[in-house]
């Protein structure tokens, strides 16, 4: 696949802390590209590197091999960027602003209202087109911000935190909408959200504390951390340290995290009643037991030893 | 054309939000018709207290001569050129009662008429030109109206005194107003001052609304487009000194309805303030530059209007403090406010009838003020805000 974004060592620091350090990736055409880290890890400074708004201290990005941490401007406008906050002119209507938005790129009066009243049509809007924007609802605003990132057709679309604040209803028509844009555009999305990152991500990054520490599609990073399910098993009763040392020859992946034990194995169903015999030999008594797959939280945690929200 | 957008924006946003706009555009109105309301449409009366302590005279036909009422009737008949009176005699029978008024500020001086002042005048009427008398009079020297007030009472008296006795004076003076400046009422005095005020005003507007689009994030929308800073802040300033003409134009209006009549030519005054607009929209654009909140510019934009207010001339005239001089013209301090030459500018034009020729230099400032201050505006704007961090 042809890459279209490439970011070489960027680092920016402000005073003594290093936002981003050494950030170097790829993103190919046409692929949702997801950057995963938890608040602070530096995801929105590499966005902001990325579309232009911010200077990198070293590192460059390129978009198509031009730079475009020199300011130029034709370049930065191949990217379509729907901030974490909402961005809106309170006191315009929602296709003014679109068809204004529009024009500051370089688009016809005409053309950018057309391209406007489709975007709001697409994301169910269009019956508001002109109510201004401050009277909309949360939700309704945040599909307003999306489609103003949208109205010029960037080649590339930067999504920070796109369900962030969003009702389920949008949620839903947010996420649908970003797939139906899959490989029609290459899509960055920021997030700390496992879930979202893992549903809409072809590949992902995760970052933590300004670094890159892994790129890679959702499955293979999932594998990184174990292959198979994951059993979790509260205990009720008995010593954590006895029960994780009875259960080493059983079950070799077992670890615990607080009165939890986690247990990761190929057929791990299968090995459940060798496994609560084995507590049941130390005196140790099980509450709560619970399957599941393994998340990217998972792999958050092998690289990390802490929880994406801590 | 991107500024043309710009500016069709900002208008429509400015036309929306009816608080800002209403008091951007009541402002200088309503001061107009508030000076309109306390001068009754016309001009100060000073009021005298007189201490009428004259005994009078007998005359030689039997009649009393009571020449402090005489001179009491021509205190009051000092009036403007409408008719109106300059002064207003209130009298008061001890100084105790006149100090209470004038530490109250109830009245701007107060008179005290000696005894034997009828008396006196008889006999210099009969020749004795040895004979003297005294007035007394008195007030709070710090009221500005004092000296007025003093001055103007005591020609009264002169006047009475030379026309009782047949004394000429010695010199004769010979006033020479400039312009229509003697016909005019004290409520068009403060006319120029009063459009000053609507441009003034500008400065909240100007450094809102750019304060507002980086407080929103707007303007990092905008930065996101391939747009320059001087397009933003062209556009902008477009519908800024649209508004603030606009403004202008309607103090112009309710002057008129409330009597006000121009001596030179309007089109004059208006393209004034308009180019005075265009320079407090500069500092303006400075104030955003320093701020990141829509209050923020509101409170630092104080600080300039403040300035602008007190020592540009508009309220009192100060005394120049001159840091030097090009050709015959001398440099003040408070030159480099855009309202100092504003308002000479529109009292020549409004005051004194005068024509474009003659306010070409306060218009060449106005102008090097606005490119200097919207220079300085851009490039910080562009410093602080649009340049990547």
């Amino acid at each position: 696949m042809t890459t279209v974004l490439q970011a070489r060592s960027l680092t920016k620091r402000y005073g003594q802390l290093t936002a981003v350090n050494e950030l170097s990736l790829e993103v190919c055409e046409g692929e949702v590209f997801g950057l995963l880290g938890p608040n602070g890890a530096g995801k929105t400074t590499s966005i902001n590197m990325i579309c232009g708004l911010l200077k990198p201290d070293s590192g460059q990005v390129t978009i198509r091999g031009k730079v475009i941490t020199n300011g130029d401007a034709s370049t930065r406008a191949r990217v379509g960027v729907c901030p974490q906050n909402i961005v809106l002119w309170g006191q315009l209507t929602c296709l003014e602003q679109m068809q204004f938005i529009g024009e500051m790129y370089g688009m016809r009066g005409k053309t950018a209202r057309e391209r406007g009243v489709k975007l709001l049509e697409e994301l169910d809007l269009l019956e508001k087109k002109d109510k201004l924007a401050r009277t909309l609802s949360g939700g309704m605003q945040r599909r307003l911000n999306l489609a103003m990132a949208l109205v010029h057709d960037p080649e590339i679309l930067v999504l920070d935190e796109p369900e962030a604040g969003l009702d389920p209803q949008s949620r839903v028509l947010v996420r649908d909408y970003v797939k139906s844009l899959a490989r029609q555009k290459t899509i960055i999305i920021t997030t700390h959200n496992m879930d979202e990152a893992d549903r809409m991500a072809d590949r992902i990054a995760i970052m933590d504390q300004g670094r890159l520490l892994i790129v890679d599609t959702p499955e293979a990073l999932k594998h990184t951390v174990g292959e198979g399910d994951v059993l979790e098993i509260d205990l009720e009763e008995g010593s954590m340290e006895e029960a994780l040392t009875a259960l080493h020859p059983v079950v070799p992946q077992v670890s615990a995290t607080n009165h939890t034990l986690v247990i990761r194995a190929r057929g791990v169903v299968e090995q459940l009643p060798v496994v609560l015999d084995a507590l049941h030999a130390v005196a140790a008594r099980p509450g709560e037991v619970r399957l599941r797959a393994n998340t990217l939280e998972d792999v958050f945690i092998s690289l990390t030893g802490r929880r994406l929200r801590e | 054309m991107k500024v043309w957008k710009i500016f069709l924006k900002t208008l429509r946003e400015m036309l929306r939000d009816k608080w800002i706009l209403g008091l951007t555009l009541v402002f200088a109105p309503f001061f107009v018709f508030l000076y309109w309301i306390i001068l009754s449409g016309g001009s100060t009366s000073y009021t005298v207290l007189v201490i009428n302590r004259d005994a009078g005279v007998q005359q030689a036909d039997g009649s009393m001569l009571s020449s402090g009422e005489h001179v009491i009737d021509a205190i009051r008949s000092i009036t403007y050129a409408d008719g109106s009176p300059l002064l207003k005699a209130s009298i008061v029978t001890d100084l105790t009662e006149a100090e209470r008024i004038l530490k109250n500020r109830g009245a701007a001086a107060f008179i005290l008429i000696p005894e034997d002042f009828s008396q006196a005048l008889q006999q210099l009427e009969s020749g004795d030109r040895s004979v003297t008398t005294q007035f007394t009079f008195g007030g709070d020297l710090s009221n500005p109206y004092y000296m007025v007030a003093v001055n103007l009472a005591l020609m009264a008296v002169d006047d009475y005194v030379q026309e009782v006795t047949g004394q000429q004076p010695l010199i004769g003076y010979v006033e020479e107003p400039l312009g229509a400046s003697a016909a005019r009422s004290e409520f068009e005095t403060y006319v120029p001052a009063s459009l000053i005020f609507a441009v003034i005003m500008l400065i909240f507007l100007a450094a809102m609304s750019v304060a507002r689009e980086i407080e929103t994030g707007t303007l990092q929308r905008l930065q996101l487009t391939p747009i320059s800073s001087l397009e933003i802040l062209g556009g902008v300033t477009g519908a800024l000194v649209l508004i603030g003409s606009l403004a202008i134009g309607l103090a112009f209006l309710v002057a008129v309805l409330c009597g006000f009549h121009s001596q030179g030519p309007l089109w004059v005054a208006i393209f004034v303030g308009a180019v005075s607009s265009l320079s407090v929209i500069g500092l303006g654009m400075i104030v955003a530059s320093f701020t990141r909140t829509v209050s923020q510019a509101f409170i630092v934009a104080n600080f300039p209007m403040a300035m602008m207010m007190f020592f540009s001339g508009v309220i009192y005239p100060l005394p120049k403090i001159v840091i030097f001089t090009v050709g015959e013209r001398a440099i003040g301090l408070y030159d480099i406010l855009p309202p100092t030459h504003a308002v000479v500018a529109l009292n020549k034009v409004l005051t004194l009838g005068a024509g474009l020729e003659e306010v070409v230099y306060e218009l060449s400032a106005l102008v090097i003020l606005s490119v200097l201050y919207f220079g300085i505006g851009v490039w910080l704007f562009k410093r602080f805000h649009l340049r990547s961090g």
